[in-house]
């Protein structure tokens, strides 16, 4: 049956090829929304899971993904150092992060405020590619830095120091300062000392480093502040490097029942959970969206099928007098259909890797990921599709009259 | 030929409906023909001769019978799984338009009733093909043949599974007179060569040389 239906499709050859066009866009939209979804999902989660720390403090109502602003005050900062059981304080370390936003690399990022003598919970074993760590102000060095340069002079203002807000001759003592990662840097051909305007300051990229951090822009935590909150001790998530040998989920009870209602305290290691979390609503509408495509392109199929019913309507009726059961009929238009659908799969994967180089020149920062369970899902999607969109012309042409059906002109 | 009867008609009425009104076209026709004869049947159009060969093809059902035997077996109760495979396994049909399948190649088209029989194809086909003299054109699809060459892939698709009986309904209709003779006798060698029961439909009175017995219908009756 299959060389037979393989023979029918290569007969309407620009009907086949439509279809299976048809077919191939909607697994390319599958698997671009999907990829598009799990593939930033994924990036994110892995550099948040490169902080060292165990657990993360986020406003309880937040989505986890739009958290801005910075709801947390003093007194949260205070009592997470200092909660304590009978051995000592829970927390190693309390590593606050303001967020902001900055526009580099052609898209908006999450600029992340930190304590300059806490970067090395964030660089972990990465390494700094260039230039330095932040330098300004009155904080130490992290300690896993070069020592503190000054921008290397570019000509005109980049690798200038910071500038002070009018009024304010002190200067900022975090420093207007920002450190990168090399994918962004790379992305937005950055150099060192290049200016960036954040909030009507102008900032100066000092250092870059590699890829895989939780930020792909750091800039100095006592700066922000002093320019969103007028320096107020203030944060927009924390995380806490528990005491060794701790429990975490036992730790995190305890926190979240001291620091009240409106935080909850998570498992770092949770942190793509809640990410997927606060993105199943975008993600039902990217797979409802790519769900209908694929029905219409099923649908697409069933017509086509349908269609070749009726204009075969007398070799249906041959197939009949040779003796071709009800069930052969099914089974030959499901083995068409199949057909068109695997090679509708085969295209749409063609056209989502495409698509994914694609976006990757336009958006270099977006990860979309295309991965094995993905592609077994638009194949399981494809024969599922096949087979249902066939079912109804193959019934037809099970039902035909076999006299009628040879008569038929 | 043998006295063992595969057909046996008894008292066989049908009648299509169009618009309501009831035409009767076979008015309680009886029939029987022994294994291994070559029967031909003549009539004017219309006299329900296609729907006489459509239900021995087990492709109608009729309207009315006393019996519709083929091969010994009943088959007016027969469920429709049974009578595809009455069909496949003792049938063969040659059509006035050859009814090949216009997609696949002409060795596709003689092989196609051995592979639905689950039959290994080997070198039947050839074999029917060089016989039938369309070796040359295995590749072809039907499309690409003269009307003689595609009623003598016609046969020789009806012909590969050598069926106990061979259904043709004017095979020679459309067809001239040179290609006309040549599809009869080659129709008329296999029947000889092995022994198959034959019941074709003509309007050609020079097409029942071969044939043992020609039965006369008129008006669903048989006037013999």
């Amino acid at each position: 049956m299959l060389d037979l239906a393989w023979a029918n499709l290569t007969h309407h050859k620009l009907r086949t090829a439509l279809c299976a066009l048809a077919v191939g866009i909607g697994i390319m939209l599958m698997l671009v929304s999907r990829g598009l979804a799990t593939g930033s999902i994924a990036e994110v989660d892995q550099r948040m899971q490169s902080v060292d720390a165990e657990l993360v403090i986020l406003p309880a109502q937040d989505n986890i993904i739009f958290t801005s602003g910075a709801p947390f005050r003093a007194g949260h900062e205070r009592y997470l150092r200092a909660a304590a059981d009978a051995d000592g304080p829970l927390a190693a370390d309390v590593i606050p992060v303001f967020f902001g936003q900055v526009r580099m690399g052609g898209q908006q990022q999450r600029l992340f405020g930190v304590d300059p003598r806490q970067m090395a919970a964030f660089l972990g074993a990465r390494r700094v590619r260039a230039g330095r760590l932040f330098g300004g102000g009155d904080y130490p060095s992290a300690g896993v830095s070069p020592p503190p340069q000054p921008p290397p002079d570019r000509g005109g203002s980049p690798g200038t120091l910071p500038q002070p807000l009018p009024g304010r001759e002190e200067g900022y003592k975090g420093g207007l300062e920002l450190v990168i990662d090399e994918r962004l840097q790379r992305v937005g051909d950055y150099h060192l000392g290049d200016p960036v305007q954040i909030m009507g300051q102008t900032f100066h990229i000092v250092g870059v480093v590699e890829a895989g951090v939780a930020g792909r822009v750091f800039a100095p935590l006592a700066t922000l502040r002093e320019i969103v909150v007028a320096g107020e001790p203030h944060a927009s998530m924390y995380f806490v490097k528990l005491r060794p040998g701790l429990d975490p989920v036992k730790a995190a009870d305890t926190l979240a029942a001291g620091l009240g209602g409106d935080v909850r305290v998570e498992l770092k290691s949770d942190y793509g959970r809640l990410l997927r979390e606060s993105f199943a609503s975008v993600n039902l509408y990217m797979s409802a969206s790519s769900g209908v495509a694929l029905v219409a392109c099923f649908l697409f199929i069933l017509l086509t099928m349908y269609t070749n019913v009726i204009q075969r309507t007398r070799e249906i009726g041959i197939l009949k007098a040779l003796g071709v059961g009800r069930l052969g009929l099914v089974r030959l238009a499901v083995s068409e259909a199949l057909l068109i659908s695997l090679a509708g799969v085969a295209i749409g994967i063609g056209l989502a890797v495409a698509a994914k180089w694609g976006l990757a020149s336009v958006r270099p920062l977006l990860t979309v990921d295309i991965s094995t369970g993905p592609i077994l899902a638009a194949v399981a999607v494809g024969v599922i599709g096949g087979t249902c969109s066939a079912l109804y012309p193959g019934y037809r042409a099970a039902r035909l009259d076999p006299a009628l059906a040879l008569s038929h002109e | 030929m043998s006295h063992e009867p595969i057909i046996e008609v008894r008292d066989l009425h049908h009648a299509y409906t169009h618009a309501g009104v009831v035409e009767p076209v076979l008015r309680g026709l009886n029939l029987e023909v022994r294994r291994g004869e070559f029967v031909v049947i003549m009539g004017p159009s219309g006299c329900g001769k296609t729907t006489l060969l459509n239900v021995l093809g087990l492709m109608v059902r009729p309207t009315r019978a006393r019996t519709v035997r083929l091969a010994g077996r009943e088959t007016l109760g027969l469920p429709d799984a049974a009578r595809t495979r009455l069909r496949r396994d003792l049938l063969g049909f040659v059509f006035q338009r050859f009814n090949l399948l216009p997609t696949v190649d002409v060795r596709a088209n003689v092989a196609l009733p051995l592979r639905l029989a689950r039959t290994t194809v080997d070198g039947q086909v050839d074999g029917l093909l060089t016989r039938v003299g369309l070796m040359e054109y295995a590749r072809k699809k039907p499309g690409q043949l003269s009307t003689g060459q595609q009623q003598r892939a016609a046969l020789a698709r009806a012909l590969v599974t050598r069926p106990a009986l061979l259904l043709a309904d004017e095979p020679t209709g459309n067809l001239d007179s040179a290609n006309a003779t040549a599809v009869l006798d080659l129709l008329g060698e296999f029947h000889r060569r092995w022994g198959q029961t034959v019941v074709m439909i003509t309007h050609n009175e020079h097409l029942t040389v071969s044939a043992d017995r020609v039965l006369h219908m008129q008006d669903g009756r048989f006037l013999d």
